[in-house]
C-alpha cells in the first residue's frame, strides 16, 4: 500500500514535472508580441490619401508585393508576414492615433517605413516606441536626426540623409563647376534646412536661392521660380525638392525654352515619376542626378529586374518607380533582418540582428549601410550619374562612381563598396 | 523683363481665378449661398472632361461635355440638396451656417467618391494648343498661345453672361429672383427654376476653370491636386474682392489677386505662398470693405 | 427640467463627472485611454465652436489656426524657457485669445460667407508661417513635453493615462466655464444678437463688441484645445493643424447640435470613432483599397450633410423642439 502510494506519488511528480517543462517551454515559442507559430505581424502608417500621398501611397503595395512573394516561398521559417497599413494623411495627430492602434490593438511586432519627419517625431514622443521596445525599421525620410540612438534607440534610418546628399553635390560642383553661378530651389522646411546645412559644410556659394512652401509647387509657381533664376543668370540650377516640384520646374522650363545645367536631388529625381507627368525626356537629358539605388529602368541590374518582375505580377498596370523600388527594398531588408533574428524572433533579437549583420544585408543600394552596435545610420552615400537621351539616369561613362560621407563635417570620399550579390530566388538565407 | 514676366504670370493665374470667381458670383446671385463645393464640382467636371478626351480624342469636344456635365451636376445639387436645406434648415441657430456646412460636406463627398471611382493617382489631359512661350527679341515670355486662349475665354464668358443678364428676359428673371424673390414670384417668374439655372451656369463656368487650370499646369490632376484647393480659396477670395455680386468685379478681383500674389512671391519671398492670399484679402477688406465693385452693405449678407 | 436651479452653476455635477472619468480611466485599456484624451481635446475645441457659431452666430473655418496659436505659445514657453506646464496652458489660452480678438475685430465687419472665407484663408495660411521663424521649429515641429506622471500615482500609471487626466480635467473646467458664460448676461446678449441684430441694438446691446468678445473667448478655449492636442502628440508642427482639422471641428459641432453644449460629447466621440467604424465596415465588405482608404472621409462628409438636412439643430435640440411642439399642441387642445 505504502509502496503503491509512493509510486503513485513518484509518477504524479514526474507527470507534473513534464507538464511543467512543457508549460515553461510553450511561452518561449510564442513569447513575442506580433509573432505566432504561423505569422509575423508588422505595421505601417503613411499618407494613403491627401496631397502628400502622391507616389508614397504605392509603398505599401510594393512592400506587400515582396512579402506575398516571400510568403508563397515559405515565409520566414514557415511564418508568413502580414503587413497592416493605416492611412495617416501626413498629419502627426493621425500618425500617433494610427500607430497607437497598430501597437495596442493590432499588436504588431515592429513598425515599418513610417513617413515624414514631423510624423515620426510625434510618434517617437507620444507613442514612444522606444520605451515599449518596439523597433521602428527603416524610416522613410532623409532627416539626419533619427540616427541619434540616444533619442531614438529603437529607430533605424535607411535613406542617406539630406545633409550627405548636399555635401556630395557640393563636392561634385567643386570638381566640375568651379566658378559657375549656382542656383538652388529648396523646400522651406527641414528638408531644405538640412540641405542648406550640407551645402554650407561643402562650401557652396549660391548666386540665387529660391525657397518654396511645401504644397505650393505647380507649373504656375515654377514660372515664377524660373524668372528668378533667369534674372540671376544662374549657370547651374539645383532642384532639391520633391518630384512634383522637379516636374513642374522641368515642364515649365521646356515651355519657356530655359536650359541651364540641371542638377536633381534624389528625392525628386526619379525619371519614371517625372516622365509620367508629361515632362519630355529631352529636357532631362544631360542633367546631373544622384541616387543610392540603381535607376529603376536599368533591367540589367539583377535587383531591379527581380523586383520589377514581382511588382508587375502583383500590381499590374502600375509603373515601377523609385518609391516602389525603395518600398520593396525595405521589405527585402526587413525579411533578412527577421531571418537573422533567429528561429523565434523577438523585438530584441530583431534589432540585435540589424546591429550585427545589417551592414552586410543584400540590398539593391550601391552604397554601404552604416548599421552597427553603435550606429543606426542607413545608407551613407550616392552615385552620380547623368540622364541619358531617353531621360533615364545612367552612370557617367558606364561605371557607377559612388561617394560616401556622413551627416557631420566628415569628408566626402569615393567609395570602393561592392554590394552583395542577390541571394538565390531573392529569398533571405 | 522680370517685371513683365511677373505681370504675365499674375494675369494668367488671375484669369483662372476669375473663372472660378464668376462661378461663385453666379451661385451667390441666384441663391445667396457661397458654394464651398465649387472647386469639388470643377474637379468632377474635369474628370468628365478627361473621360470625354480619352474616348473622343479631342479637347474641343471635351470642353462642352465637361461644361454640360458640370451644369447638370450643379443643377442636381441645387434641386436636391439646396431645396431640402431651405425646407429643413432655415430656422434656428443653424440657419446662418447651414449652407456653408452643407457645401463643405458636399466637397468631402465629391472628393471621396472621385477617389473611389478613379483612384488617387494622377491623370492627364494634354493641352489643345501650344503652351510654349512667345519669343520676343530672343527672350521667351511667360505667355503662350494657351494662356492667351484662357484670357480670351474669360473675356468671352464675361461678355456672354453680361448679355444674358442685361439683355434677355431670362437675365431679368435671374436678377429679379436674386434681389426680390417674392416680387419676382408675384410677377410670374418661376423663381425656383431660375435658381437652378443660376447653379447650372456656375457649374459650367467651374468646369471651364477646372479644365483650363489643369491644361495650363502640366496637365496632371488627381483628387488631391493642390491646384483645386487653390481654386477654392483663390476663386472665393477673388469673388469677395470683386464684391461677390458682380461678374465684372469677379474678373477684376481675380486679376488683382493673381497679379498681387505674383508680385509678392517674386519680390518678397516665394515661401509666402499660403499666407499671401489671406493678407491680401484682409487688406482689401479693411481698405475697401465693399469690394472693388459692390454696394455698401455687401458684406452683411 | 431644472428651471428652478437656474442660478446654480452645476458644480457638483461636473465634480461627479470628473470622478466617473477617473474611475473609467482605470478600467479601459491603454488605446481607449489615449482615445479618451483625444475626445477630451475635441470636447474643448468643439465647445469653442458651439459658443461662437451656435450662440453668437459667427462661423469660423479657421479654428484650427487658433488652436495652432495656442499650441505654439505653450510649446515655445516650455521648450525655450522651461515654464511650468500649468502656466503654458494658461499662456495658450491668452495667446489664442489675443489672436481671436484681432480676428474678431476683423470679423465684426464681416458676416456669413465673408467671415467663413476669411477664416478659411487663415486656416490655410497661418500654420505655414511656422516655417518662416526658426524658433517655431519648422516643419518637423517643436517638442512639447508635459513630463511624466507624478510618482505618487504609482508605477503602472501610464503616460496616456496622465494625458487623459490632464485633458479631462481641462475639458471639465472649460465646459463648466462655457456653460456659465452662456448663461450669463453675455450669453444672452449673443443669443439676442444672433436672433435679430437690429432688435438687439435697440435693446441697448453693443452687438459689435459682443461679437468680438465671443470671438475672444472662443479663441481662448480653442487655444487650450490646441495646447492639449500638442500634449497628446508630444510635438507641435504645422502639419498637425491642417484645414481638415478646422472642418472636423465644425462637423463635430454640427453633429453635437450647433447650439447645445451638452451634445458636445456626441460630436467628439463620433469624430474619434468614425475611422475605426469605417475600418470595420470596409473589412466586412472586403472592398478594394481605394474604397477602404476613402471610406472614412465619405462617412464624415455624408454624415455632415445628412445631419444638416435632417437634424439641423442637433439631436438634443431636435428632441426639445419636438417636445415643445407636442406640449404646445397639448396646451392648445386643453384651451
Amino acid at each position: 500500500m505504502k509502496a503503491l502510494q509512493r509510486r503513485t506519488l513518484l509518477t504524479a511528480t514526474a507527470v507534473l514535472a513534464t507538464v511543467g517543462l512543457a508549460v515553461t517551454a510553450l511561452p518561449a515559442q510564442a513569447a513575442e508580441v506580433g509573432v505566432t507559430a504561423s505569422q509575423i505581424k508588422l505595421g505601417m502608417t503613411l499618407p494613403m490619401t491627401g496631397t502628400a500621398s502622391l507616389g508614397y501611397n504605392k509603398i505599401p503595395g510594393a512592400a506587400k508585393a515582396y512579402f506575398d512573394y516571400l510568403n508563397a516561398n515559405g515565409g520566414i521559417n514557415g511564418r508568413k508576414i502580414t503587413l497592416v497599413v493605416k492611412d495617416d494623411r501626413y498629419v502627426p495627430t493621425e500618425a500617433v492615433a494610427k500607430t497607437n492602434e497598430l501597437i495596442l490593438k493590432d499588436k504588431v511586432m515592429a513598425l515599418l517605413a513610417p513617413l515624414g519627419t514631423a510624423n515620426v517625431k510625434a510618434v517617437a514622443t507620444s507613442v514612444n516606441p522606444a520605451r515599449r521596445g518596439v523597433p521602428v525599421l527603416f524610416v522613410n525620410t532623409g532627416f539626419s536626426g533619427f540616427a541619434d540612438t540616444k533619442k531614438y534607440p529603437t529607430t533605424y534610418t535607411v535613406l542617406p540623409s539630406y545633409i550627405m546628399e548636399a555635401k556630395i553635390m557640393g563636392e561634385y560642383i567643386k570638381e566640375n563647376f568651379a566658378g559657375k553661378k549656382i542656383g538652388l530651389l529648396y523646400q522651406d522646411d527641414d528638408f531644405g534646412i538640412d540641405a542648406l546645412a550640407g551645402f554650407k559644410t561643402a562650401g557652396v556659394n549660391f548666386a540665387v536661392k529660391v525657397p518654396y512652401a511645401s504644397g505650393s509647387q505647380s507649373a504656375a509657381s515654377a514660372a515664377g521660380w524660373i524668372t528668378k533664376f533667369k534674372a540671376a543668370e544662374a549657370d547651374v540650377v539645383i532642384l532639391f525638392g520633391v518630384s512634383s516640384a522637379t516636374s513642374a520646374m522641368l515642364g515649365t522650363a521646356a515651355q519657356l525654352g530655359y536650359k541651364p545645367q540641371w542638377m536633381l536631388g534624389s528625392v525628386g529625381g526619379d525619371a519614371t515619376t517625372i516622365k509620367l507627368t508629361g515632362v519630355p525626356a529631352g529636357v532631362l537629358y544631360n542633367a546631373i542626378g544622384f541616387s543610392p539605388v540603381p535607376a529603376t529602368t536599368d533591367m540589367t541590374d539583377e535587383y531591379v529586374k527581380f523586383f520589377s518582375d514581382i511588382y508587375a505580377k502583383a500590381v499590374p498596370g502600375s509603373a515601377f518607380d523609385l518609391n516602389v523600388l525603395l518600398g520593396m527594398n525595405t521589405a527585402f531588408m526587413t525579411a533578412q533582418a527577421l531571418k537573422a533574428a533567429g528561429p523565434n524572433p523577438t523585438r530584441k533579437s530583431l534589432m540585435a540582428a540589424i546591429d550585427s549583420k545589417g551592414a552586410t544585408f543584400a540590398s539593391s543600394a550601391l552604397v554601404p549601410a552604416g548599421y552597427s552596435k553603435t550606429s543606426h545610420v542607413g545608407l551613407t552615400g550616392y552615385w552620380v550619374g547623368k540622364y541619358a537621351p531617353t531621360g533615364d539616369l545612367a552612370p557617367i561613362g558606364g561605371t557607377y562612381v559612388t561617394y560616401t560621407t556622413d551627416s557631420g563635417s566628415g569628408p566626402v570620399v569615393k567609395s570602393t563598396y561592392k554590394r552583395p550579390a542577390m541571394p538565390a530566388k531573392g529569398l533571405p538565407n | 523683363m522680370q517685371l513683365l514676366n511677373t505681370l504675365l504670370i499674375g494675369i494668367t493665374a488671375g484669369s483662372i481665378y476669375s473663372l472660378m470667381a464668376i462661378a461663385f458670383v453666379l451661385v451667390w446671385r441666384s441663391t445667396r449661398v457661397v458654394n464651398f463645393a465649387q472647386a469639388g464640382m470643377a474637379l468632377l467636371s474635369t474628370y468628365f472632361g478627361y473621360e470625354a478626351v480619352s474616348r473622343l480624342g479631342s479637347f474641343w469636344i471635351a470642353l462642352p461635355v465637361a461644361m454640360i456635365g458640370g451644369a447638370l451636376f450643379a443643377a442636381l445639387v441645387e434641386l436636391v440638396l439646396m431645396r431640402l436645406l431651405v425646407k429643413h434648415a432655415s430656422s434656428g441657430p443653424i440657419a446662418g451656417v447651414a449652407p456653408i456646412i452643407a457645401t463643405l460636406g458636399l466637397l468631402g463627398v465629391i472628393r471621396s467618391v472621385i477617389s473611389m471611382i478613379w483612384g488617387g493617382q494622377d491623370l492627364r489631359i494634354v493641352a489643345p494648343i501650344s503652351n510654349n512661350g512667345f519669343t520676343i527679341n530672343g527672350s521667351t515670355l511667360v505667355f503662350s498661345p494657351l494662356k492667351l486662349l484662357v484670357l480670351v475665354v474669360v473675356v468671352v464668358l464675361l461678355i456672354l453672361l453680361s448679355i444674358l443678364f442685361q439683355k434677355t428676359n431670362l437675365g431679368l428673371a435671374l436678377r429679379a429672383s436674386a434681389h426680390a424673390p417674392e416680387i419676382a414670384r408675384l410677377s410670374g417668374v418661376r423663381v425656383d427654376s431660375v435658381r437652378t439655372l443660376g447653379w447650372a451656369l456656375a457649374g459650367a463656368a467651374g468646369a471651364v476653370a477646372g479644365l483650363f487650370q489643369t491644361v495650363n499646369g502640366n496637365g496632371n490632376f488627381s483628387p488631391d491636386s493642390i491646384d483645386f484647393s487653390l481654386l477654392l480659396v483663390s476663386g472665393f477670395i477673388a469673388a469677395v474682392i470683386g464684391g461677390l455680386d458682380s461678374l465684372l468685379g469677379a474678373v477684376l478681383g481675380g486679376l488683382f489677386l493673381g497679379i498681387s500674389i505674383s508680385f509678392v512671391l517674386m519680390y518678397i519671398s516665394s515661401g509666402l505662398f499660403f499666407i499671401a492670399p489671406f493678407v491680401i484679402l484682409l487688406i482689401v477688406l479693411f481698405v475697401r470693405p465693399q469690394g472693388i465693385i459692390g454696394v455698401k452693405a455687401g458684406r452683411r449678407a | 427640467m431644472h428651471k428652478s436651479k437656474k442660478q446654480s452653476t452645476h458644480l457638483p455635477l461636473f465634480i461627479l463627472g470628473g470622478i466617473v472619468l477617473v474611475i473609467l480611466s482605470g478600467i479601459v485599456d491603454e488605446l481607449r485611454v489615449y482615445q479618451g484624451a483625444t475626445i477630451a481635446v475635441y470636447v474643448i475645441a468643439i465647445s469653442s465652436i458651439i459658443l461662437l457659431t451656435g450662440y453668437s452666430g459667427q462661423v469660423s473655418l479657421g479654428h484650427g489656426a487658433l488652436m495652432a496659436v495656442g499650441a505654439y505659445a505653450a510649446a515655445v514657453l516650455r521648450a525655450e524657457f522651461n515654464v511650468p506646464i500649468i502656466l503654458c496652458f494658461i499662456a495658450a489660452v491668452l495667446a489664442a485669445a489675443v489672436g481671436g480678438t484681432l480676428l474678431g475685430a476683423a470679423a465684426a465687419r464681416l458676416s456669413g460667407p465673408y467671415l467663413a472665407g476669411t477664416t478659411l484663408a487663415l486656416a490655410i495660411g497661418l500654420p505655414s508661417l511656422a516655417n518662416q521663424f526658426p524658433i517655431l521649429g519648422g516643419e518637423q515641429g517643436l517638442a512639447f513635453d508635459v513630463g511624466f506622471p507624478p510618482l505618487a500615482l504609482g508605477e503602472d500609471f501610464t503616460q496616456y493615462k496622465w494625458y487623459f487626466w490632464i485633458a479631462a480635467l481641462a475639458a471639465l473646467i472649460s465646459m463648466w466655464s462655457v456653460r456659465n458664460i452662456l448663461n450669463s448676461a453675455y450669453g444672452r446678449s449673443w443669443r439676442a444678437g444672433r436672433g435679430n441684430e437690429v432688435a438687439a441694438q435697440l435693446a441697448g446691446i453693443n452687438t459689435a463688441r459682443s461679437k468680438v468678445l465671443a470671438f475672444t473667448i472662443s479663441a481662448g478655449i480653442a487655444g487650450l484645445a490646441g495646447a492639449l492636442l500638442a500634449m497628446t502628440i508630444g510635438t507641435v508642427s504645422p502639419s498637425a493643424f491642417p484645414l481638415a482639422l478646422s472642418f472636423s471641428l465644425l462637423t463635430g459641432a454640427v453633429l453635437s447640435g450647433i447650439s447645445t453644449l451638452g451634445g458636445v460629447i456626441i460630436g467628439s466621440v463620433v469624430l474619434v470613432a468614425i475611422p475605426e467604424i469605417a475600418d470595420v465596415v470596409a473589412h466586412r465588405l472586403g472592398s478594394s483599397e481605394s474604397v477602404t482608404t476613402n471610406l472614412p472621409g465619405l462617412i464624415v462628409s455624408g454624415l455632415l450633410i445628412l445631419t444638416v438636412l435632417f437634424v439641423p439643430n442637433g439631436p438634443v435640440e431636435q428632441h426639445r423642439a419636438r417636445k415643445a411642439k407636442h406640449e404646445a399642441a397639448h396646451n392648445s387642445t386643453k384651451k
